[in-house]
């Protein structure tokens, strides 16, 4: 176990565009922390700058207080997992498995039973003859995890490892993935776009765009209180609603902006005129599309009701909505950052 | 507007035809086929049939009678020191011409995988081998290895390497001389041996790679346990395509060598040239170019069987 | 061979070469076939001549003057030498090609493909006289009777040496021996080889069998019996041994046909076998080492003096043939006009009907090129001392295999490199003789 750190890390494949751009982090020991972003922010590439695969244009990586960015992979005492799982398709799993402990020279009456402590951790011993192919998707991510824990590593690096499933096996990888962090405690950098993943998972999160970090917190934190507009606009599905409103952009998430009848009114709320154009419905929820009116002139926004609230309003007609006070975020509108609540 | 609706709607007959066969997967399949069957039937099929046919007759270059003479021609190259010579010299060309270009073509793959600057130029320098025709690069090589003009010599001596009583004769010596037809092979070869292993190594994901690195794989083991095994099926298949060229060629040892010296250099192929259209037993020359074909059948079995098993996902 | 066999392989060809096959690949399908403009076509086929100036005159006048005479359109279609045996055997094949086909050496193998020549022969006599023996035992088979060719011409193969180097040891290649001794002193003294070929190449061919002729070995006797294996054949390879190891270097086992001209002009070796095109072409590149090279008869051995021919031109006339008349006529024709054929192939060419020159002792005792004028004169008597491959019997297509297959070089280098015993080697290539009999006995050829 061990902490992570990077200090002013970047990474320039041209000279103009950064892929990673001057990112500071600390990774205390023994968090599970999530790297989120769209494709292309930079997440994959810090990942693989810590990992030793890519070399940082400038800064420094630390593991456990050490630098190690000169180092290569094996010398970092890191272990990873690749969202293609990466298993070496010629060898078997027993193979496969050993393949890190016989390059980092075990002794050769070791290697079996760390193997099968290593498959049974993971429900695979019973696969251990079998080759790569002959495997299930999600059999095959378990061989990589069971791969990487093997060598019981400082530090796990995961890239993406669930989104080559489908989506009802990600779920109940995710839940045995986060049981089988807290169980073993190593620190553990996660990567993805997936931002149920980034909630579900992660002690931390940590959004990045086009390079930089957005913002770096507990997952409620960051949805809750985004930083700026980016992060506002990022999670949340469908993502928080952002309306112009002069020198600020307003924001609210499209869960607390209900109809009058829904909630108790009192001083705390601020009331808007809602005209529906469309309603969607999710199942459990409904989402409701239209243009708020008044003010400072029309804007599109969304909310989101949950089936058991009813929509006192058939479509073209205008409601009254309201949100929340506390509810309501304010953004710069030339910084995108947050702001102190103005006077609506 | 109007023509053009018209036009969709009622396509004339011959092109509406035609279309149908376009669409029509198994006319297309051998429509686009046949110039390589017609090609591998005139060029490849007929010869062979030829071939078999002249190697159990007393067929001659003068002769368009012939009489049917069952294996004898075979037993009559059999009984000739020759004929044991030119097996002994195919093998010993062949496999160690196949041995060096693998272990070379490898190397160089892995060097064209590098990126570096003008790389797109050495590629274009290391193709360039096998576009040219094999008869002027033999040539070439037949100037290099000259006995009065060799640059070899000539280049080793200036800069100090022979003294000037050193002067190899290249092609006077049996040693030199299967080394030179070796050394002439191996630059032919090199070229598509090593496009192959490249397509072999870039096929490999970069994941896998990255693993082996983070998994603590030194040099020898990332490149035996895990490059070699994954790129073995594509080597196997340039394997059994040099070991085919290597072993049914004569081009290289009738320009540089044309056997010598004293049969040291002779081969099945180029005996069976010798043999058939100077020497005139059209017949007996068949039976010699035929001799190897059951193994290299036997050969091409193997390494695609081995290739198939090996195949990875 | 000379430089005609280095043209086979030289850039100079190669390139010409292909160039041809790429212009033909490529403009294949536009050509337009030749209009006849004549009533008859003639179509010839024959090597690339080493002499430049004989192909410009035979091809741009000669052919020319003969084709407005006879209204025929003659065409014809030079190739490299080595590609000879390949181009016959696929117009055999095809049954399909020239009217005349020119080989550079007796090819008997295909008498069931080509007509008897005989008549040629007999209208040449009733006109210029009788041909020379030579062309009579590089063109008839005795035990069908039939004439499968028809031999215009044949190139002397006299010594090449070094003038001056000889001189500087007192000596002159004279016999076998004479060019054992000093050709080691030679060596010894300057550093400079003999080069007398041991490859699998014409020359080579040529140079060993002129030294079992004159000590007294052949493959065959006159009547056509194999009798390689004789105490005079085991002389010739001791003393091949000891003239290699004493006067020669490995390169000559290196060899292809054209290694020895380039090997003299470069001033690197003391003697060579070769026809004149060696100081031909130092004459006309005007290189100084061409006053150094001088000729000498073919040497004397203990039997006899006795060399070959360089090359012996064979006219074929295919059964297949479309105008064999006209084929027929062209040669007895030429025959009739070869006194300027032999002067267009400065001297190369030496005539098989020696009245089509009667001046040729003037001629080459008086040549414009040559330092001294009279270096070509010890051409004169050359009949005397050459003879064909096959001797004292006939060219036939064992005799063909044999020289083809290279089986006496092969012998020869063997035993001289020390590779095999002198007594393998000649086992080995009796044995190999052997099969080739059998093989053209059993076909009734022989």
């Amino acid at each position: 176990m061990a902490t992570v750190e990077t200090r002013k890390i970047s990474k320039f494949y041209t000279h103009e565009q950064a892929a990673v751009d001057g990112i500071d982090l600390f990774i205390p020991e023994g968090e599970f922390i999530v790297f989120l972003g769209p494709s292309g922010c930079g997440k994959t590439t810090l990942l693989r700058m810590i990992a030793g695969l890519e070399h940082p244009t400038a800064g420094d990586v630390l593991i456990d207080d050490r630098v190690v960015t000169a180092l290569a992979p094996r010398d970092r005492n890191i272990a990873m997992v690749f969202q293609s799982y990466a298993l070496y398709p010629h060898m078997s799993v027993f193979d496969n498995i050993a393949f890190p402990l016989r390059a980092r020279q075990f002794a050769k009456a070791e290697i079996p039973g760390k193997v099968r402590w290593a498959a049974e951790m993971f429900g695979i011993a019973r696969f251990l003859e079998r080759k790569p192919r002959e495997l299930s998707g999600g059999e095959r991510q378990r061989v990589a995890l069971a791969r990487a824990l093997v060598r019981e590593p400082q530090v796990f690096l995961l890239d993406e490892p669930l989104s080559n499933l489908d989506a009802k096996l990600r779920t109940s990888a995710r839940d045995e993935l986060q049981q089988f962090q807290r169980r073993i405690g190593t620190t553990t950098i996660y990567v993805t776009h997936d931002q149920v993943e980034a909630m579900g998972l992660g002690d931390r999160v940590v959004v990045l765009s086009q390079g930089k970090v957005r913002q770096v917190g507990k997952p409620l934190e960051v949805y809750d209180e985004p930083a700026d507009t980016f992060v506002a606009g990022f999670l949340g599905s469908p993502p928080m609603n952002l309306i112009d409103r002069g020198s600020a952009i307003l924001g609210f998430r499209p869960e607390h902006f209900l109809p009058i009848e829904a909630r108790e009114t009192g001083n705390d709320a601020v009331r808007f005129t809602f005209r529906v154009t469309r309603v969607e419905y999710l199942g459990a929820d409904r989402l409701v599309y239209g243009m708020l009116e008044g003010g400072a002139g029309e804007a599109k926004v969304l909310s989101r009701l949950p089936s058991t609230v009813p929509l006192p309003v058939q479509l073209g007609e205008r409601h009254e909505f309201v949100i929340g006070r506390r509810d309501l975020k304010f953004f710069d509108r030339q910084t995108g950052l947050r702001t102190a609540p103005i006077p609506l | 507007m109007t023509a053009l609706a018209s036009h969709a709607a009622a396509p004339t007959g011959a092109r509406s035809r035609l279309r149908r066969l376009a669409d029509s997967e198994r006319f297309l399949a051998w429509a686009l086929l046949a110039p390589a069957v017609v090609f591998i039937v005139a060029l490849v099929g007929f010869p062979f049939v030829l071939a078999l046919l002249y190697s159990v007759t007393n067929v001659t270059v003068g002769t368009q009678s012939a009489s049917f003479v069952g294996l004898a021609k075979f037993r009559q190259a059999m009984e000739s020191p020759a004929f044991w010579g030119a097996v002994r010299n195919t093998f010993l060309f062949t496999l160690v011409s196949q041995a060096l270009v693998i272990v070379l073509a490898g190397t160089l793959a892995r060097l064209l995988m590098m990126e570096f600057r003008g790389k797109w130029f050495v590629r274009l320098l290391i193709l360039l081998p096998w576009v040219a025709p094999i008869s002027l690069g033999s040539i070439g090589w037949l100037w290099i290895f000259d006995s009065i003009y060799s640059v070899i010599n000539w280049t080793l001596r200036h800069i100090g390497i022979f003294g000037p009583e050193t002067w190899p004769i290249w092609l006077g010596q049996p040693t030199l001389a299967m080394a030179s037809i070796i050394t002439v092979h191996v630059w032919r070869m090199l070229p598509l041996a090593a496009i192959i292993m490249l397509a072999g190594f870039s096929g490999i994901p970069k994941d896998i790679h990255d693993a082996a690195a983070i998994d603590g794989a030194g040099f020898w083991r990332r490149e035996l346990q895990i490059i070699l095994p994954l790129v073995l099926p594509i080597v196997l298949v340039a394997v059994l395509f040099g070991i085919v060229f290597t072993a049914t060629d004569m081009i290289v040892i009738f320009i540089i060598t044309r056997g010598g010296p004293f049969d040291s250099t002779q081969v099945l192929a180029s005996l069976a040239y010798y043999t058939g259209i100077d020497g005139g037993d059209l017949a007996e020359g068949a039976a010699i170019s035929l001799f190897l074909f059951p193994l290299l059948v036997a050969i091409a079995y193997l390494m695609l069987r081995l290739a198939r098993r090996t195949e990875v996902t | 061979m000379s430089e005609q066999k280095t043209r086979g392989v030289t850039r100079r060809t190669f390139v010409k070469a292909a160039t041809a096959a790429g212009l033909a690949a490529g403009l294949g399908p536009f050509v337009i076939p030749r209009r006849a403009q004549a009533a008859k076509t003639l179509k010839i086929l024959q090597w690339n001549h080493f002499v430049p100036g004989y192909d410009k005159w035979f091809n741009n006048t000669y052919i020319k003057e003969w084709g407005e005479k006879n209204d025929t359109q003659v065409i014809v279609d030079n190739v490299g030498l080595v590609t000879l045996n390949s181009r016959a055997a696929a117009e055999v094949s095809a049954q399909k090609g020239h009217d005349l086909f020119m080989f550079l050496w007796p090819p008997p193998v295909y008498e069931d493909q080509v007509i008897d020549h005989a008549e040629i022969y007999q209208e040449c006599q009733r006109r210029y006289g009788k041909p020379i023996d030579l062309a009579v035992r590089s063109t008839y088979n005795p035990k069908t009777r039939k004439y499968y060719g028809f031999s215009d011409s044949y190139v002397p193969d006299p010594v090449n040496y070094r003038k001056d180097l000889w001189d500087d040891v007192g000596m002159a290649p004279d016999t076998w021996d004479d060019i054992r001794e000093g050709g080691r002193k030679i060596k010894q003294k300057h550093k400079i080889p003999v080069g007398i070929g041991l490859s699998a190449e014409i020359d080579t061919g040529m140079a060993m069998r002129a030294i079992m002729y004159s000590h007294g070995s052949s493959v065959q006797d006159a009547e056509g019996n194999l009798v390689l294996n004789s105490p005079q054949t085991r002389e010739c390879l001791k003393f091949v041994k000891a003239l290699f190891e004493e006067t020669m270097t490995p390169e000559v086992l290196a060899w292809d046909a054209s290694s020895n001209n380039r090997m003299i002009l470069a001033g690197k070796g003391s003697l060579v076998l070769n026809a004149i095109s060696v100081t031909r072409e130092a004459e006309n590149k005007k290189m100084p080492i061409a006053d150094q090279i001088w000729l000498a008869k073919a040497a004397k051995g203990p039997v006899r003096r006795i060399g070959l021919e360089h090359v012996m031109d064979v006219y074929t006339i295919w059964k297949f043939a479309a105008n064999i008349e006209g084929a027929k006529k062209f040669l007895v024709d030429y025959i009739g006009n070869f006194r300027q054929g032999f002067l267009n192939s400065e001297f190369y060419n030496f005539p098989c009907f020696p009245s089509r020159v009667p001046d040729i002792k003037q001629l080459l005792a008086k040549d414009s090129k040559a330092k001294p004028a009279n270096k070509y004169a010890v051409l004169t008597d050359v009949l005397d001392w050459a003879t064909n491959v096959g001797y004292p019997g006939y060219a036939n297509a064992a005799i063909d295999e044999v020289f083809s297959t290279w089986v006496l070089n092969t012998m020869f280098a063997k035993a001289a490199t020390g590779a095999t015993s002198p007594e393998e080697a000649l086992s080995e290539a009796e044995a190999a003789c052997k099969r080739i009999w059998a093989k053209w006995k059993e076909k009734k050829m022989i």
